[in-house]
């Protein structure tokens, strides 16, 4: 081998040996840190502790704000708010390459409604049971719905944040000029009457843009199965090929192709719909505030649209909370609780709501200014009530939002076969629990 | 074993030759050659320290990773021996994975180096505003990817993208670029030649400079035509540089990463081989061992693609 060819081989070698230049895992088994009994007692707080975020929708000032407060109220506890990511990924991305590397890790990190199950899986998160035993944390003001989708095996694994649901939003002018009431549309068979009226009337590209597929499809096309009696999966049963789940996104397929009254957003519904480009769509209330300060338009919000099978019970919750890492230590633990009893009292929630448009998580958290200013909160919140838990499939499966996002790619942008799309889904979506989920679940 | 081994060789010598038996004198190095020993020594240890820290070492922790299940972010991992590379192999993926990746690299390989020789050949010849045009194609390669994929999103965006406004001038709907997967490996492709055609255009330009003039003048004398001088002058004696960038632009394709991360993120049409590797450890599913044993895949490839190119391509470039 002469030298040129060395370092040719050299040179090659270096890309592929780049992507894992990171920790490696124990073959040995043995019980993780999550097993171990929690015990914080004669524990004193740590001085200084990361907090992880991504800010969700845009709350990295109102994040400062409540950090400030935290701070002039135990001046011994700094914490060090740092971009983790752009976005609910990324954030993930950094924290299990964290989490391999052994290092770095944060002692609060936001984890979304996909994320937290993993974390659990993998030890890679703590409990929380013992230190809202010790901090008195108030448990049942919080709104049962959010706290309750992160309790499993008995033990809660995270508080609620920024949660969120998705919400119907519509142009009122364009539904004014079409001569349309000025609600939401009760069921999606009356927004398809709609539509025509509409496009006709308004102008805009499209009556109503789907969200964008890569961004989060499997959660608002659940409000789509629901409503005709389908879903991702029942239980741990896979059921996207049912019937009633391809009758849903048949009609989905429908309003893009055979009706043409529907886009499909390439990065941003809200986005596409603050710009006029549709006269309405579904993103999360988390793009509330966004888009009221960017649309040139007044902007209606209202409950999703049940189907033919279900008028309500169609709005799955979704959006991020807060867990703690069991890769750090015991004080700093005890000083990110405390961080995450205060960010989640009642005033401090109103505030992050406020700012936000994200759901108050507590029960007693007063509004009444936040709804003077924004009277369109009220909506999110009331439709808190009639929402539904997410499909064990969406929420539970790693990849399964990849998978569900190209499924639906295929179908809303190739015109592929629903039936035979959502049979290879399935396939695939069985595959990733019987390999990643069902061995690692407690009988 | 050994003794009979060495009885039935029976034409091999018994020992050294007569003149070489005893010891054998010790060189002795000169302080000179000491002293130079040590300058090596000193400027290349810590070079070699670097390289085998951050190549060599994740490099055979890579190859190790990739017998292992292993989920990114759990602490622990069974090790499974080749199961990761049978899995890659038997899954249909793999065909989508090796085809996307032949794909683009083929294309941007060919397009940046065809495109750059004509950019090359159009910057050589001798007109005003040459100097600000080899800048202005040159330009792209400097630019961040992630803010050139920013960038090319918005125009390719089928609902406020200029391209799409264009198109609805002439009564026609954007195609889905972003969302159609077929599309989007078509839209990354065009991209990743726009930006990089720069860099082979100044190179092809270098080696069209450096070409002889009085072959090139001889050859016009007998009577050969510009075409006829490039085809059978020119691009024999730009061999050199061809092959230069063939194998760069090649290694640069098979990795290329930061385009299709901010244009596809999910790598819906686009995921080669690289991209699978980073989206199966890093993306939604947490595989690091499946993701390392992809990435072990890739980096057999470019071992065999270079070795293949040293040993056949080189043959025929003329290097005077």
């Amino acid at each position: 081998m002469d030298r040129r060819l060395f370092l040719s081989l050299a040179g090659a070698g270096a890309g592929a040996a780049a992507l894992t230049a990171c920790g490696g895992p124990s073959t040995s088994a043995g019980p993780g840190p999550a097993t171990a009994t929690l015990d914080f007692d004669g524990v004193k707080p740590a001085a200084s502790f990361d907090f992880w975020s991504n800010h969700p929708g845009k709350s990295q000032e109102v994040e400062k704000s409540i950090i400030a407060k935290f701070q002039a109220k135990h001046p011994d506890i700094k914490v060090n708010l740092v971009t983790a990511g752009a976005n609910y990924e990324e954030i993930a991305q950094k924290f299990q390459t964290a989490q391999a590397a052994k290092s770095g890790l944060p002692a609060l990190v936001v984890l979304s409604d996909v994320w937290w199950f993993r974390y659990y899986l993998n030890e890679s998160i703590i409990p929380l049971d013992a230190l809202i035993k010790q901090l008195d944390v108030k448990l049942d003001d919080f709104r049962t719905s959010l706290v309750d989708d992160y309790k499993y095996d008995g033990q809660q694994w995270a508080l609620p944040y920024g949660r969120s649901t998705p919400l119907f939003y519509y142009n009122k002018d364009h539904f004014a000029a079409a001569g349309l009431p000025d609600r939401a549309p009760a069921t999606w068979q009356e927004f398809a009457e709609w539509a025509p009226k509409l496009k006709a009337a308004a102008g805009a590209q499209y009556a109503f843009m789907h969200p964008a597929l890569a961004g989060y499809a499997g959660w608002t096309l659940q409000n789509n199965l629901w409503g005709e009696g389908g879903g991702w999966s029942k239980g741990w049963d896979i059921t996207c090929d049912s019937p009633e789940s391809v009758a849903a996104l048949q009609a989905v397929q429908d309003s893009v192709y055979k009706d043409s009254w529907a886009g499909v957003s390439s990065k941003e519904s809200a986005d596409d719909f603050a710009a006029g480009l549709a006269s309405a769509t579904l993103s999360s209330t988390g793009s509330l505030i966004g888009i009221l300060k960017s649309a040139s338009f007044n902007v209606g919000v209202g409950f999703l649209p049940g189907g033919s099978r279900a008028k309500t019970g169609v709005c799955p919750t979704g959006g991020a909370g807060l867990g703690i890492p069991s890769g750090v230590t015991r004080e700093e633990q005890l000083a990110a609780a405390m961080f995450l009893q205060f960010v989640t009292e009642p005033e401090n929630t109103a505030e992050f709501s406020a700012a936000t448009g994200y759901m108050p998580t507590r029960t007693s958290a007063d509004m009444t200014a936040v709804l003077a200013k924004t009277p369109q909160i009220k909506t999110a919140t009331d439709q808190l009530s009639v929402t539904r838990v997410q499909d064990n499939a969406r929420a539970f499966l790693p990849g399964a939002d990849q998978e569900m996002a190209k499924a639906a790619a295929k179908i809303l942008t190739q015109q592929a076969d629903v039936k035979a799309t959502m049979t290879e889904l399935k396939s695939t979506l069985e595959g990733l629990y019987t390999k990643d989920v069902k061995p690692k679940l407690k009988a | 074993m050994t003794a009979s081994l060495a009885g039935s060789r029976t034409d091999l010598p018994a020992g050294p030759p007569a003149g070489l038996s005893g010891p054998v004198p010790r060189r002795r190095w000169s302080a000179r050659s000491r002293r130079d020993f040590f300058v090596f020594l000193a400027l290349a240890f810590p070079n070699l320290l670097l390289i085998g820290t951050f190549t060599y070492l994740p490099l055979i922790n890579n190859i190790y990773y990739s017998t292992l299940d292993w989920t990114l972010g759990s602490a622990s991992a069974t090790v499974v021996g080749l199961d990761n590379y049978l899995t890659f192999f038997t899954s249909a993926d793999a065909g989508k994975v090796l085809g996307t990746t032949a794909v683009f690299t083929a294309t941007t390989v060919g397009g940046s180096m065809v495109l750059g020789l004509l950019v090359a050949l159009a910057l050589n010849s001798k007109v005003r505003g040459t100097t600000f045009a080899r800048a202005a194609v040159f330009a792209p390669y400097v630019l961040s990817g992630v803010g050139v994929g920013l960038v090319w999103l918005f125009i390719f965006d089928p609902g406020y993208g200029v391209l799409s406004w264009i198109l609805r001038g002439l009564g026609q709907q954007s195609p889905q670029w972003i969302n159609d997967p077929q599309l989007s490996l078509a839209m990354v492709i065009l991209v990743y030649v726009w930006k990089n055609l720069g860099y082979c255009a100044v190179v092809f330009l270098a080696g069209l400079q450096s070409l002889p003039k009085d072959v090139m003048e001889a050859a016009a004398l007998d009577g050969a035509g510009s075409f006829r001088r490039f085809l059978s002058i020119s691009v024999p004696l730009l061999s050199p540089t061809t092959f230069f960038l063939l194998i760069t632009t090649m290694l640069s394709s098979l990795q290329a990463f930061d385009l299709i991360r901010i244009m596809t993120p999910l790598g819906s049409g686009t995921s080669t081989l690289i991209y699978e590797a980073y989206l199966q450890a890093f993306g939604a599913y947490n595989r690091a061992g499946y993701s390392a044993a992809v990435s072990v895949v890739l980096f057999v490839i470019l071992l065999v693609i270079t070795v293949l190119q040293l040993r056949f391509v080189e043959k025929k470039v003329h290097y005077s």
